[in-house]
């Protein structure tokens, strides 16, 4: 099949192989929660919701009292694929996702200065066209600013493929199904660091190289972006609050 | 605490100053409308983002924001401990003026929204907001033999999801307790008020037949969950469009999509059936009952501090669907009953329009 069309150099969905999906994130969309983000890359639309920090409820899972002990869990709407998923959480890719996602933003969460209590973050799929984990990961990110959780660094996260001789970034549901390489790339973004690194599919090592590069400008880019709605999000507050 | 229990005191002594008259007028009295301001400032302070559900809240909130002083701080925190530790005294005081927390008289609803559409790969979908409380429901329609009992008739199944993203209260591995409750409840009221007639969901007699499989998230969950999930499950069939079918050789059914519609070589069955007649359509109201108060659509903080709910299902047609009244402290005379009825009546004559408004904007897109 035609990922790549050899006239036009278009994909199937008329991007530039360099070229990600369109971004749209609101924060503060569920008021119960102390932080929450709507996400979308796409079609791909994610909610995420972050409660804490408060209690630790579990005080079996609690390693130590000298850190935050940070959970999260992914689950699927039933609709959000194109056929009607039948285990939307528990099942074994649910599992994995949700271990990802909590790893990742470990690593940025100052878990040092809130000892002894629980941070929350729960994200939910609405609609699922590819890309859902890095989607997930954004939202997660925005959802913690909005919650007010100290943070080392915004994380974003991107996905980068290589179908017809040409890398593709921000893979959609179709090209991720393809059966290529697919290379899910997560950064802190201004200490460019990476922290989640994740690589299916054969791949030679200068190609591979050339995708994550692929990745990371798309992460960078999605920082751009996550800066310009937190920002526009914090003038919104500033006014609300008549200063 | 001796210095809690003063400021307590002192703020009592307010209050008793401004309860003077009880007026059962919708209008927010203007004397009341000065401690409602700092009640709300005191929640913007501590969270960011409530919006406001009333429009004389929102006026006066911005006038308000800068001022507030020492004084005025110091009254508020008084504010929001007494909310937290004396729940139903802080209620009573408002409730004797005919008046709530978020500045909405006793039988006023939320502003309720409802958005056709927004999940594009669902035969049906709809978006409804009742205030802060979010639900999204989405029908899937998937091709099943009917059984042989009933071998022109689909079947619809419900399913009612409170994810953790929706409400403190819930976590993985303590499912909310309300949940399957809900869900037995829509079901039950669906198939009651007949709604749906589902022998328009048949292709072709005793061989195959639609099953709608309608699954309803909470966003967000701030009381009335019953009536937000009824009503985005009203408006989810109201959207929803059947897919086109048509049969191999072999006699198995599959869909086609709108892009294949000139391109197939098989014969489409059912080219003209692509809507859902709905009669009779069902609209819930929830209230809470406290003494002789009845509170309508109440929020999550009401439905715990008054523990008795009443939920009534009335029809386009003026039948009572559902009643449902689970137990609870408040006992309801045959007054209260009645009046409720009247409440939901005038419910269902909102909703309805709000429905039809919806509705017509979609078609115009």
């Amino acid at each position: 099949m035609e990922y790549v069309n050899p006239l036009t150099g278009l994909r199937i969905d008329g991007r530039r192989p360099t070229e990600m999906r369109h971004l749209k994130a609101q924060i503060g969309v569920v008021s119960k929660a102390d932080g929450s983000a709507l996400f979308e890359m796409g079609n791909t639309r994610v909610i995420a919701a972050v409660y804490g920090p408060r209690e630790v409820q579990n005080k079996g899972q609690q390693m130590n009292n000298t850190e935050a002990l940070v959970r999260c869990e992914y689950s699927m709407a039933n609709f959000s694929t194109g056929d009607r998923a039948r285990k939307p959480k528990g099942d074994r890719r649910s599992t994995e996702i949700s271990l990802v996602i909590r790893q990742t933003m470990e690593a940025c969460i100052l878990t040092k200065l809130m000892p002894r209590s629980q941070i929350d973050i729960f994200v939910q799929v609405l609609q699922a066209d590819g890309g859902t984990r890095s989607a997930c990961i954004n939202a997660a990110t925005l959802a913690l600013a909005d919650a007010g959780i100290p943070m080392r660094d915004i994380v974003t996260s991107c996905s980068a493929g290589y179908l017809c001789t040409m890398p593709l970034l921000d893979l959609n549901y179709a090209e991720d199904s393809a059966g290529g390489p697919d290379v899910t790339v997560g950064i802190l973004a201004k200490m460019d660091k990476v922290t989640l690194l994740q690589m299916d599919a054969k791949l030679p090592l200068d190609t591979f190289e050339t995708v994550m590069q692929l990745a990371i400008e798309g992460c960078k880019a999605i920082a751009q972006y996550i800066r310009e709605i937190m920002l526009q999000n914090t003038k919104q507050l500033e006014c609300r609050r008549g200063s | 605490m001796g210095l809690l229990i003063s400021k307590l005191a002192h703020y009592n002594q307010a209050q008793k100053k401004q309860n003077k008259t009880k007026n059962g007028t919708p209008k927010v009295p203007s004397s009341q409308l000065s401690t409602l301001n700092s009640f709300s400032h005191s929640l913007l302070k501590f969270t960011a983002r409530r919006t406001p559900t009333s429009y004389q809240m929102e006026t006066t909130q911005t006038t308000e924001g800068g001022g507030g002083g020492a004084t005025g701080i110091a009254a508020q925190m008084e504010v929001e401990a007494f909310r937290r530790l004396f729940p139903l005294p802080f209620y009573k005081r408002h409730l004797l003026e005919s008046v709530r927390p978020d500045a909405r008289a006793l039988d006023y609803a939320r502003d309720t929204t409802i958005s056709l559409g927004p999940v594009a790969s669902a035969d049906g979908s709809a978006l409804v907001k009742i205030g802060e409380t979010a639900m999204l429901a989405a029908i899937k329609l998937e091709v099943m033999t009917p059984s042989k009992e009933r071998p022109d008739e689909g079947s619809i199944v419900v399913e009612f999801y409170m994810p953790p993203i929706c409400s403190p209260m819930v976590r993985p591995g303590r499912p909310a307790e309300v949940a399957p409750v809900i869900s037995k409840q829509l079901l039950d009221v669906i198939r009651s008020s007949g709604m749906v007639n589902l022998k328009e969901l048949c292709l072709i007699s005793g061989k195959a037949s639609w099953i709608a499989y309608l699954d309803i998230y909470c966003l967000n969950a701030d009381g009335s969950l019953f009536d937000a999930a009824l009503l985005s499950a009203v408006a989810a069939f109201t959207h929803l469009q059947i897919p086109l079918v048509s049969v191999t050789e072999e006699g198995r059914v599959f869909t086609v999509s709108s892009e294949q519609e000139e391109k197939t070589k098989f014969e489409l069955v059912n080219k003209e059936k692509r809507k859902l007649s709905l009669s009779s359509i069902p609209f819930p109201l929830t209230c809470v009952i406290h003494e002789d108060y009845i509170l309508v659509d109440p929020t999550a903080e009401e439905e715990t501090v008054m523990e008795t709910s009443i939920t009534l299902v009335l029809d386009t047609l003026g039948n009572l669907v559902s009643i449902y009244k689970p137990g609870g402290v408040g006992l309801a005379s045959t007054e209260i009953m009645k009046e409720c009825i009247t409440r939901t009546k005038r419910r269902m004559q909102e909703l309805k329009t709000i429905l039809e408004e919806s509705v017509s904007v979609m078609e115009v897109d």
